[in-house]
């Protein structure tokens, strides 16, 4: 039996691995140095524990440029913050009969909430087409808005293909409707404004490429809008009334948060303030031209995505001629140590769209931490499974 | 020792959570404003949270710089004693 290969991570669009030295210190020294409960007790523990998380939430505001700390509220992952947003916008600003525009690049965190409300709630949804390129073609926007379309929901960036939707055109043709954008892949890559890109509501993950820890995220919401908070109960603030308070954060953030994981998320977001956004998005986007430019030269593996030169993210969907998606990630891991994900990753409508439903893809996702090196490897995995 | 023994009257300002706290405690500190970081005091509400305590004189410069940061004031009062205080606004 053959020595283990070393172990190389290349999964970085399911969580990023590693996290920054910053990170791990952190959650380490908060964990081993005091309790947790934020805003509770007036003690110093308690105190010091809620300066921590009022500064993740100033550092992510700045990091999104959004106007106000305030209007930033933590939740356990995007996929709770996008449920928090759709479901919660149904009753303030969104009503039986209402039209919602989205992709066919959504993750089913967006698509089964929106969904749930078409089949019980009498929500009707449109789907915007992709291009001959596989990107979603914003400019069909005018030609599918109605009279009732109050939402439109985007994810910024493909966690299939990698492809990259231009927020700042939809923020120029959405009119009056809501903007709300799933920046799950995006956010800690690509730059993100909420003012200039005219976003209502940013849903974000803490555990991709913001480097927290898993069980971190939040949104941004618009100064102004409101949801139907998901859950209700204590906050600290307030307490002598039985009524939910009705100002962020509170309002969206009843229970005992996620110190730790806040926590890590603000020095995730501080290393990458520190890093620069552009050297983290270049290294990556480095990697991955010279994986395709390497992918190029196999034969039968075919990839799926924006064609070159396009604007992408570093996640890579492919296929291999004559293998199942789940025997070469399976061999991959087994024989080279490389750590894919195979399958439809949570998005059947995009699979859908660019044809690999129902087996998927194997896909590959470079990150900050990754090598040349790691790429190689990739690349001579690929070709001996192609070839055997 | 609790509560500060501040040479000067003291006021306290009550805001909607603790949020808007620490961020009028970080306005404070770069302003250069002396203050503490104390419960609200039972006399004023019974409500858990936190509050800030300031000197009165810096009244006029505590207000604006809430209201040029957006933070909404719940309550200001001036402390009389140990354990009284007096309504100087309350919204
Ligand atoms: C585009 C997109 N949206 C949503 C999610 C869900 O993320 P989470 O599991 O952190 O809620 C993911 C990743 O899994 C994603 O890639």
């Amino acid at each position: 039996m053959d020595s283990k290969p070393a172990p190389i991570y290349v999964d970085n669009a399911a969580t990023s691995f590693p996290k920054p030295r910053e990170v791990i210190d952190t959650i380490s020294s908060l964990l081993g140095g005091m309790s947790l409960s934020p805003g509770r007790s007036a003690h110093r523990y308690s105190l010091e524990c809620s300066r921590i998380i009022f500064e993740a939430r100033e550092t992510l505001a700045s990091f999104f440029n959004c106007p106000d700390s305030s209007r930033i509220a933590f939740a356990c992952n995007v996929t709770e913050a996008l449920n928090a947003g759709i479901l919660g916008l149904f009753g303030t600003a969104l009503h039986p009969g209402d039209h919602v525009i989205t992709t066919p690049f959504e993750h089913n965190s967006v698509m089964r909430p929106l969904r749930y409300l078409e089949k019980n709630a009498g929500l009707t949804l449109s789907i915007l087409p992709l291009s001959d390129e596989g990107e979603v073609m914003v400019s069909e926007l005018p030609r599918l808005m109605r009279d009732n379309t109050r939402l439109i929901v985007v994810n910024h960036v493909s966690n299939v293909t990698g492809s990259v939707v231009d927020l700042e055109e939809i923020g120029r043709l959405k009119g009056e409707c809501l903007l709300m954008v799933d920046a799950a892949q995006s956010a800690g890559v690509f730059s993100i404004d909420v003012k200039k890109m005219h976003i209502d509501m940013l849903a974000f993950t803490g555990h991709k490429s913001l480097f927290g820890p898993t069980g971190s995220g939040g949104f941004y919401l618009r100064e102004g809008l409101a949801l139907q908070p998901l859950k209700m109960g204590g906050t600290g603030s307030n307490s002598e009334t039985e009524v939910q308070p009705d100002f962020m954060p509170d309002i969206y953030e009843a229970g005992t948060p996620n110190t730790l994981g806040i926590a890590g998320l603000g020095s995730g977001v501080e290393f990458i303030v520190k890093t620069g956004l552009a050297a983290i998005r270049g290294h990556e986007q480095r990697l991955c031209a010279l994986f395709l430019d390497g992918l190029r030269q196999l034969k039968n593996v075919t990839v799926f995505g924006p064609g070159a030169g396009r604007q992408r993210a570093a996640v890579v969907s492919l296929r291999v001629k004559g293998k199942s998606e789940s025997e070469v990630a399976f061999r991959l891991d087994r024989e080279f140590g490389v750590m894919v994900r195979a399958g439809l990753h949570c998005a059947p409508a995009a699979h859908r769209a660019i044809g690999t439903f129902p087996a998927g893809t194997v896909r590959f996702s470079f990150g900050y931490f990754n090598t040349e090196k790691d790429v190689a490897t990739c690349l001579r995995g690929l070709d001996m499974i192609a070839a055997r | 020792m609790w509560p500060p023994q501040h040479h000067s009257p003291t006021c306290v300002v009550i805001l909607f959570s603790i949020h808007f706290v620490l961020k009028a405690e970080k306005l404070f500190k770069k302003q250069g404003i002396s203050h503490d970081v104390i419960p609200v005091p039972r006399e004023i509400s019974s409500d858990c949270g936190m509050a800030v305590e300031f000197p009165c004189r810096e009244i006029e410069k505590v207000s604006e710089l809430l209201a040029s940061a957006d933070i909404r004031i719940a309550g200001l009062y001036r402390r009389d004693g140990r354990d009284s205080f007096q309504v100087i606004s309350r919204s």
